[in-house]
């Protein structure tokens, strides 16, 4: 399968900061990738490079196969890309930027008529006639989620595209991405979890300018799966709970539902083995005990720790 | 339609759109109606106030040459201070709302992103400036005894040369600053020192320094050595816009 992105070793340094590390990145033609991060950790910066609005300090990125700093229109052609606070000329209505990107595109006649109908109906502005400075946040969004389809692309850029959203429009949007999959490499960087793991399948996590994980979103969850187990006991668990948050294989205990414990470990045989001679030793009946699936929210409080919160 | 027309030509439904479409052609229109008329009865005016103070004051008849100097006077400085303002922020307005990163990521190169704005304008500056030549000539002629084409059109079709000079200078500007008002400070410094460098005989005579006087001289009906200012002017003006484009693709947006 071919590369859509790929960086190699690229950073970017703003003054003292080291906004972006060595990043290595592969993005698969086809997938839909979730760039997940918290707030600063340079997802920003990332698109900035790949759509060459900034220049690396250093490493290089290609996209579709051609380097970004010799990026021409070629490139942009088969690009869509909608930025974290995207930026529109108040005076026009939606539908004119829309007819607008599209002449940059040389899109017109049937075809632009037929896409500008599809995306203000995905965007909620058909027969909206206000000026773009009027809109809300929302529909700032969806309109930028439109125009960065315009061009039917074959790479998709989207920072941040649910953000501004209320439920229904993030709904929304994150079917069209899902819809796209297969035909459409969709990119976008988010810190919402929820929406990652709903339509991605491969997802990378930056931290601080690193990628501290990168790959398929199932493998990522069983990588880290196999440091939780799941345990039910009878009786009263918190003496239990005591005794697992002191043992030194335990990371992380918490209470489940119905009265599950879920424990965090580091080393999965030595857990099997104290685990049921504590439970024992509590004189309390072992119901359960089983390998744990961690959820991506807790795949990403593992890796990006104490900053995430 | 590529890439480049469809962003002049949302340059120019901008202009017709915002507040462009008044500020520019308002102010020149202004001063196309009121100049011939103000110079027509200044001196009626000067002679009514200072006639006590000044007993036995004689006031030469005004002519036409007067409503011209006057049409020049304000296009030197009044106009030339609004395209210098009303440009400050050209390319930096829309790198700062944001509009720059969504029209750059498609195809539209940076290049024709500084030239098609530098384009259009100075045919915006061009087309305002010569509705209000044909104001102040149709008024002039009303209020004075004719009104010869030739001083008038010679005179502002040099003093033109300037004008699109400064909206490249102010394209340029607006890609290094990222202030619109320090680039307007310092298109208000690059006149004031072009205008005192035409004192020094060689500016004077071949640089672009030359325009505003030779472009004053044309238009009271004196000869004037126009062309190598004119073409020293709209050389300058090309590598402006040029210098212009360079620096915007070395740029982080």
């Amino acid at each position: 399968m071919s590369a859509a992105i790929e960086t190699y070793r690229l950073s970017k340094v703003y003054g003292r900061t080291r906004a972006l590390d060595d990043v290595d990145l592969r993005v698969e033609e086809g997938s839909v990738f979730g760039f997940l991060g918290p707030n600063g950790a340079g997802k920003t910066t990332m698109l900035r490079l790949l759509t060459g609005l900034a220049r690396p300090t250093s490493g290089s990125a290609r996209i579709l196969g051609q380097d970004v700093a010799a990026v021409g229109n070629s490139v942009r052609t088969e690009m869509g890309f909608l930025p974290d606070v995207p930026g529109f000329y108040d005076w026009m209505t939606g539908e004119e930027f829309l007819r607008f990107a599209a002449g940059l595109f040389g899109l017109e006649g049937g075809e632009l008529h037929k896409r500008l109908g599809l995306l203000l109906g995905l965007a909620g502005l058909e027969g909206v006639r206000t000026q773009i400075g009027g809109y809300s946040r929302g529909m700032k969004q969806r309109l930028g989620v439109a125009q960065a389809l315009i061009n039917a692309p074959r790479l998709l850029l989207l920072d941040e595209p649910t953000g501004a959203l209320d439920p229904l429009g993030r709904k929304d949007v994150l079917d069209m991405i899902a819809s796209l999959r297969g035909r459409t490499t969709v990119f976008f960087s988010t810190h919402i979890l929820g929406d990652v793991e709903r339509v991605c399948d491969t997802v990378a996590v930056l931290n601080a300018g690193h990628i501290v994980a990168q790959g398929p979103i199932d493998e990522l969850r069983s990588r880290y799966g196999q440091q939780k187990v799941v345990l039910e006991v009878t009786g009263g668990a918190e003496g239990l709970r005591a005794d697992l948050e002191a043992a030194p294989w335990a990371t992380r205990v918490a209470s489940g539902s119905n009265g599950t414990l879920e424990v965090t470990i580091t080393d999965l045989a030595e857990a099997r083995l104290q685990i049921p001679a504590l439970v024992a030793a509590r004189h309390l009946g072992l119901s359960r005990l089983e390998a744990g699936e961690m959820g991506l929210e807790e795949v990403f409080v593992e890796l990006v720790g104490e900053k995430a919160q | 339609m590529n890439g480049f027309a469809a962003f002049a030509l949302k340059e120019v439904r901008e202009i017709v759109r915002t507040w462009r479409i008044w500020v520019l052609p308002g102010i020149v229109l202004f001063f196309a109606l009121t100049g011939p008329i103000l110079a027509r009865y200044t001196p009626q005016i000067l002679g009514a106030v200072v006639s006590d103070q000044i007993p036995g004051l004689n006031l030469p008849t005004p002519t036409s040459a007067d409503a011209y100097a006057q049409w020049m006077k304000n296009l030197s400085q009044i106009v030339l201070v609004t395209v210098i303002i009303s440009y400050g922020g050209l390319v930096s307005g829309e790198v700062r709302s944001g509009t720059a990163a969504l029209v750059l990521t498609k195809p539209l190169s940076r290049t024709a992103f500084v030239v098609a704005k530098a384009v259009v304008h100075g045919v915006f500056l061009v087309a305002a400036v010569l509705a209000g030549t044909l104001v102040t000539w149709g008024v002039t002629a009303v209020f004075f005894d004719g009104a010869p084409a030739g001083p008038l059109w010679s005179g502002t079709l040099v003093w033109l040369v300037f004008g699109v000079l400064f909206v490249a200078l102010m394209a340029l500007l607006s890609v290094v600053l990222r202030s619109a008002a320090g680039a307007a400070g310092i298109g208000i410094a690059a006149y004031a020192i072009l205008s005192a460098a035409a004192i020094w005989k060689p500016l004077g005579r071949y640089s672009p320094a030359a325009l505003t006087p030779q472009a004053a001289s044309l238009a009271a009906g004196q000869e004037a050595d126009v062309l190598w200012p004119v073409l020293t002017g709209l050389i300058l003006a090309a590598a402006l816009v040029a210098a212009a484009a360079l620096f915007f693709r070395q740029q982080d947006l």
